[in-house]
């Protein structure tokens, strides 16, 4: 946050303040460290924070992506097992497969494995079981992967993401202690004369008003980002190094590898009919099945209960189907219950739509901050005689680069699905930074959403006329809507404004 | 059922942040009414979350919606000023004035990112493995903090002008934890 402050509209009665004063020397040093980590980290806590709004709605995208489904809101365990025994058949020797049922967010059932050749497929299933179509989602895993890991490797994507989050948690910190007014200014919102006040006053309502959900998203990314690094070290001090003991701790009973081959594959509908009678409460929403032709055959279930913050209890169940015991996700300790709570309460997954809605909503709240907390800093050099008109083109070009880039890989995929959306998503990056060589940073900024608003305009369009036949899931559909009504949002707020009192 | 719990509980946050508006606003015999009404109906709005949505999910879907219907109603409370006239304002207080030295400049780098980290990572890890507790409670208790130790001595150690004590400070937390989880070396 920004310690600029400003003057009450209104003139107002003074009331004796209710916070402790805060010496200005404090106030200074916290200014100086929160501006230089904010711009140490800009770009990248941009990146993470846009990608993260976006991301919230994953599954949701997965269903644009591919909407003629089929959609299904349930399916029978001798469905599910027909599905799996008929992606084993192409790949015997598979060493393990996911089985995904239908869930409210992701209504398909789908089958993950390795074919003969290492490759990976997805495979959907129909209401029967039978496999009649392969997923071909490249930008919804595009989009998901550039906000996890950045499409680095996953260890150094996953640490640096980590690291954001970190910085971020920091300069939370450092913002709230820097700005002894939080509360009293907590509704002065204004809009024109300075730019530095103005987006001051951005900066600081944005920062207040979402503070618990920028502390919650913070922290939570920057634990699961973190968590290869600290399980790492941990293992070090305690395994000698060998970090699957210390991952053992958190994946529930153990089963003996034992290759030998089973008399049967593993009995899908066996185990979700065990399962249904032990949680009759609870829905399973998906199977990691290990060993599944071997004796050692294997499997760790999902339960999830409508109403808990929590992943969901995993079960871990034999090849006949036979109970060996829960995780203990939602009966285990009290550590255990926080870490299934970690994924939902970072991507929102917790409770339903409006959530999700909130959660973008707050999220590009946080990129908000972050890109008006870069332009405080400019404008104040600016204010100070000390103007880096360079650094000012660089910046807006990077802020609306990102919506420019991810709306040109999305028209890609819908348009050249083999394409890769994360090649054209950073030639798209790089393209719109280009644009910083000209023009001022108004200029580049109405240019760049217009640009974007045209985009989201041609994917819609171009989805919706792809699809046109055959959008079974009405998700597509709201989709085109939303990128619709998102574009013309985007026009609007490059028109002259009203003339201001 | 829990997405339209979560609209219908909606106005309380937001007739909360109304009356906390009103006292901001208004300064007058009734802001102290205006300003504990309105905690109050945020309070109840994430009291009564609890029955509905349940203990732990309840709280977090009202923050999150709380938050986003407190923020609407500041945005929509957008006051418009003429750009070519100045607005008063408060003198700002500004960062304070260092120093520009490389060394200090890499120092404190270094103090903010690896050895604020090496601190932190070693107080969770003292957690993890010598605190009393089930095994995977203090892993995972101890693997939270590390991020939230790690920010505040980055916090720290890029505000505090005296460098030599966060370095000696950090240095220190890092060898006492780490000593102290090394030595133990069992969970």
């Amino acid at each position: 946050m920004d310690g600029t402050t400003a003057a009450p509209a209104k003139t107002k009665v003074a009331g004796k303040p209710i916070w402790p004063k805060v010496p200005a020397e404090f106030v200074r040093a916290m200014l100086a460290g929160h501006s230089a980590l904010g711009l140490a980290f800009a770009a990248l806590i941009y990146l993470v924070c846009f990608s993260g709004s976006i991301a919230v709605f994953t599954q949701e995208f997965g269903r644009w992506e591919q909407p003629a489904g089929p959609v299904l809101h349930d399916v029978t365990p001798q469905a599910a097992d027909a599905a799996f025994r008929e992606v084993l058949a192409k790949n015997p020797k598979a060493h393990d497969l996911f089985v995904r049922l239908p869930e409210p967010a992701y209504p398909r059932l789908s089958v993950h494995g390795d074919d003969a050749k290492g490759g990976e497929h997805t495979w959907f299933a129909d209401a029967s079981g039978k496999v009649v179509a392969e997923q071909q989602t490249p930008w919804m895993t595009f989009q998901a992967e550039l906000h996890t890991v950045l499409h680095l490797p996953r260890a150094w994507g996953g640490f640096i993401v980590g690291l954001t989050g970190v910085a971020l948690l920091s300069s939370l910190v450092s913002g709230v202690l820097s700005h002894p007014r939080v509360f009293k200014d907590a509704f002065a919102f204004r809009w024109g004369g300075s730019k530095r006040l103005q987006e001051a006053d951005l900066h600081n309502r944005i920062s207040v008003w979402g503070l618990p959900f920028h502390l919650v998203v913070s922290l939570t990314g920057a634990f699961l980002g973190l968590t290869v690094i600290i399980v790492g070290v941990l293992a070090l001090a305690t395994f000698k190094g060998d970090t699957s003991k210390a991952y053992a701790l958190f994946t529930g009973p153990q089963v003996k590898d034992d290759p030998r081959p089973a008399a049967q594959p593993f009995n899908v509908e066996a185990a979700l009919t065990t399962l249904k009678a032990r949680y009759p409460e609870g829905r399973v929403n998906y199977l990691y099945i290990e060993h599944p032709t071997e004796m050692g055959q294997h499997a760790s279930v999902n339960v999830v209960h409508d109403g808990r913050l929590s992943r969901g209890e995993t079960v871990v169940v034999d090849g006949a189907g036979k109970i060996l015991g829960e995780v203990g996700y939602e009966s285990g300790s009290v550590g255990m219950r926080v870490l299934s709570t970690m994924t939902p309460l970072h991507f929102g997954w917790f409770g339903g739509w409006p959530v999700k809605v909130a959660y973008l909503l707050l999220g590009l709240g946080l990129t908000a901050v972050t890109s008006s907390g870069v332009a405080i800093w400019l404008a104040r050099r600016r204010d100070k005689g000390r103007p880096a008109p360079r650094w000012e083109r660089i910046w807006i070009a990077f802020v609306w680069s990102q919506p420019v880039a991810y709306a040109f890989s999305a028209l890609v995929a819908v348009l050249s699905p083999p394409t890769p959306p994360v090649a054209v998503w950073g030639l798209a990056t790089l393209a719109a930074c280009a644009s910083a060589i000209v023009g001022t940073p108004a200029g580049i900024s109405i240019a760049l959403r217009r640009i974007a608003a045209g985009l989201l305009t041609l994917v819609a369009l171009a989805h919706a006329g792809f699809h046109f036949g055959s959008m079974a899931d009405p998700v597509g559909w709201i989709i085109d809507a939303s990128l619709l009504a998102t574009a013309a949002l985007l026009a609007a707020t490059t028109l002259k404004p009203r003339s201001a009192v | 059922m829990s997405p339209l719990w979560s609209l219908a509980l909606a106005p309380l946050p937001l007739a909360g942040a109304f009356l906390l508006k009103k006292a901001w606003d208004e300064p007058g015999p009734n802001r102290p009414r205006f300003i504990l009404g309105g905690w109050g109906l945020l309070a109840v709005a994430i009291a009564a979350s609890v029955p509905l949505m349940g203990p732990a999910r309840g709280p977090f879907v009202m923050l999150s919606i709380g938050s986003t219907v407190a923020l609407i109603l500041v945005a929509a409370g957008v006051e418009r000023r003429n750009a070519k006239k100045k607005a008063l304002r408060e003198l700002a207080p500004e960062p304070s004035d260092r120093r520009r030295v490389v060394w200090r400049g890499w120092l404190r780098g270094f103090l903010a990112g690896p050895l604020a980290g090496v601190a932190a990572l070693g107080c969770g890890l003292a957690v993890a493995i010598c605190a009393p507790g089930q095994i995977q409670s203090r892993m995972v208790i101890g693997g939270l903090m590390v991020p939230f130790l790690w920010a505040g001595g980055m916090a720290w150690t890029l505000s505090d002008d005296k460098i030599l004590r966060a370095f000696a400070v950090l240095a220190g937390v890092s060898v006492v934890t780490l000593g102290a989880a090394f030595l133990k070396g069992a969970l």
